[in-house]
């Protein structure tokens, strides 16, 4: 189909431990970078959609941050890590329908404090809880690292899934970070290096999580002919979808095993006119391997249970036929949740990835996931006529 | 396990009392749909099978299977530290609802468990799940 909507405008702060910012100061950075990088003014801008990170911030008041007036469109979205790819979903259904012409998309966070390790900036418990909550507490079942350990081993126990196909996964986004000079980890790493690295919650390695990070990211999307007529080669948006499955903490539950990547993916890539065959890139969220590889299936690149064999033999690496995470990820260079993903599909769209540039961009497909598996956002974007 | 280490303590409210309740007496309370009978987790405010919005207290077995696990081995906050590793999983109850449960013994896809109550100085009682065989 023909886009009636693309990214013209991509702003990056500073990420990883930069210190001595607000999460509001990284949003408006990041609004006045990406406005700047597509050649218009702030004051072009009438439409915000603004994704507060984990402390609640920014939020609708990054309008009076910005000192925009006047605008058309302003709203928080937030659906955990599916937020970036749903705000960029409904900026171009406003654009489509003409309500809001330049509308910044931004997600920004500042967990991190100096001194304080990851695991501190999101598991202290500074009051205990009450209720039902107390209980999760009282059993040592808190953090994402657990759940998504535990959605893991139920993949492994019912397809023969093994750590050492989740360690291909780790391996391979390590080799793409090497060529990207933003990434914080480039050193590569082998598959003896992911099996030796420490048992976080089995079956999960140190390898197989993502790295915390202060930052913020955002694009400007306008339509697709005004954006050919700005500073940057457009990226435009073909297709998006979202699937929230409500997954039922009861028999027959589908936790671990198919998540709303099923639903997402296929609406996501009918809207654009393609399928999984004519996808050249692939950008996808990835909290933990395991969450690659499940959206991997659930998109169709192979049938349910297969992930494991699909990615074991390198194939998303920098020598792989299906690139995969090409910036190296939340794995290996940055945490901005849906950000991480959408940042390098826009740099690679616009054929600006340098080192590690693929050379087919006219479909890439892009995640987000929030919660433990329970929110899915998917955009298919495309670098064709950049 | 550490036996001795002191777990964050556990403490009831309005929507958890007849739980932690039933834990003190050596029961596991769950909830159950008052329009079409589902069983549900102790924690539904309504029912995901018919919607009913007025799920009643009602026992369950302490019977159940397990369907997944992890066993920790990094401390997720510095209080976990000196249990480490300890294992939490799902456990599906006879009765069809999943919970959140601590769990001893060697665990397996698809294990008989049983439920059995600890009741620590300090805090709430509550069920924690033991492996009685593999299948
Ligand atoms: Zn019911």
């Amino acid at each position: 189909m023909a886009a009636t909507a693309a990214i013209a405008g991509l702003g990056l702060t500073d990420v990883g431990k930069v210190y001595g910012r607000s999460a509001t100061d990284f949003a408006a950075e990041a609004v006045r970078l990406a406005a700047a990088d597509a050649g218009l003014a702030i004051t072009d801008l009438d439409g915000l959609l603004v994704s507060p990170g984990t402390k609640g911030s920014p939020k609708l008041s990054l309008q009076k941050v910005l000192g925009l007036r006047d605008l058309r469109l302003l709203a928080e979205i937030h659906a955990l890590g599916a937020s970036p790819a749903a705000m960029i979903a409904a900026a171009a259904q406003a654009i489509s329908s003409g309500e809001a012409t330049a509308i910044a998309c931004v997600f920004a966070d500042a967990p991190l404090r100096e001194k304080g390790s990851s695991r501190e900036a999101f598991g202290t418990q500074r009051s205990l809880p009450s209720g039902f909550a107390s209980y999760h507490l009282g059993i040592g079942a808190i953090t994402p690292n657990l759940f998504y350990a535990m959605a893991a081993r139920r993949h492994f126990e019912t397809y023969g899934t093994t750590s050492e196909q989740l360690g291909a996964i780790a391996v391979g986004q390590r080799g793409w970070a090497a060529h990207n000079p933003i990434a914080q980890f480039t050193k590569p790493i082998t598959l003896a290096d992911h099996q030796s690295s420490p048992l976080i919650a089995d079956p999960l390695h140190l390898l197989d999580c993502c790295l915390v990070s202060n930052g913020g990211a955002a694009v400007i999307v306008t339509s697709a002919e005004r954006a050919r007529e700005l500073a940057q080669p457009p990226v435009d948006i073909l297709g998006w979808g979202q699937a929230h499955p409500g997954q039922i903490m009861r028999q027959g539950s589908n936790f671990g095993l198919r998540t709303g990547a099923a639903v997402a993916g296929p609406a996501a890539l009918r809207m654009a006119g393609v399928s999984v065959a004519d996808v050249d890139l692939l950008e996808l969220y990835d909290s933990y391997t395991f969450t690659v590889l499940v959206t991997l299936e659930d998109y169709g690149f192979c049938a349910k249970g297969e992930g494991g064999a699909f990615v074991s033999d390198g194939k998303l690496g920098p020598d792989g036929s299906l690139p995969c995470n090409t910036g190296g990820g939340q794995l290996s260079s940055y945490y901005l949740t849906g950000f991480t993903p959408i940042v390098e599909a826009v740099v690679q769209g616009r054929g600006q990835a340098g080192a590690r540039q693929v050379d087919k961009k006219d479909v890439i497909m892009v995640s987000g996931s929030g919660g433990v598996l329970e929110h899915h956002a998917t955009l298919v974007l495309s670098g064709a006529s950049a | 396990m550490n036996d001795t280490a002191t777990w964050p303590p556990m403490r009831r409210d309005a929507k958890s009392a007849e739980f932690f309740e039933a834990a003190s007496r050596g029961e596991l309370a769950i909830k159950k749909c008052t329009d079409c009978g589902r069983s549900l987790a102790p924690e539904a405010m309504v029912c995901t099978d018919c919607g009913g919005s007025v799920p009643a207290w009602t026992s369950a077995s302490g019977a159940g299977t397990l369907i997944t696990w992890t066993t920790v081995h990094k401390a997720p906050n510095p209080v976990f530290a000196p249990m480490v590793p300890y294992t939490v999983g799902v456990v599906e109850l006879a009765e069809g609802p999943w919970l959140y449960a601590r769990i001893t013994g060697e665990p397996r896809a698809g294990a008989a468990l049983r439920a059995e109550f600890v009741h620590p100085a300090e805090g709430e009682s509550y069920p924690t799940w033991v492996v009685t065989s593999g299948q």
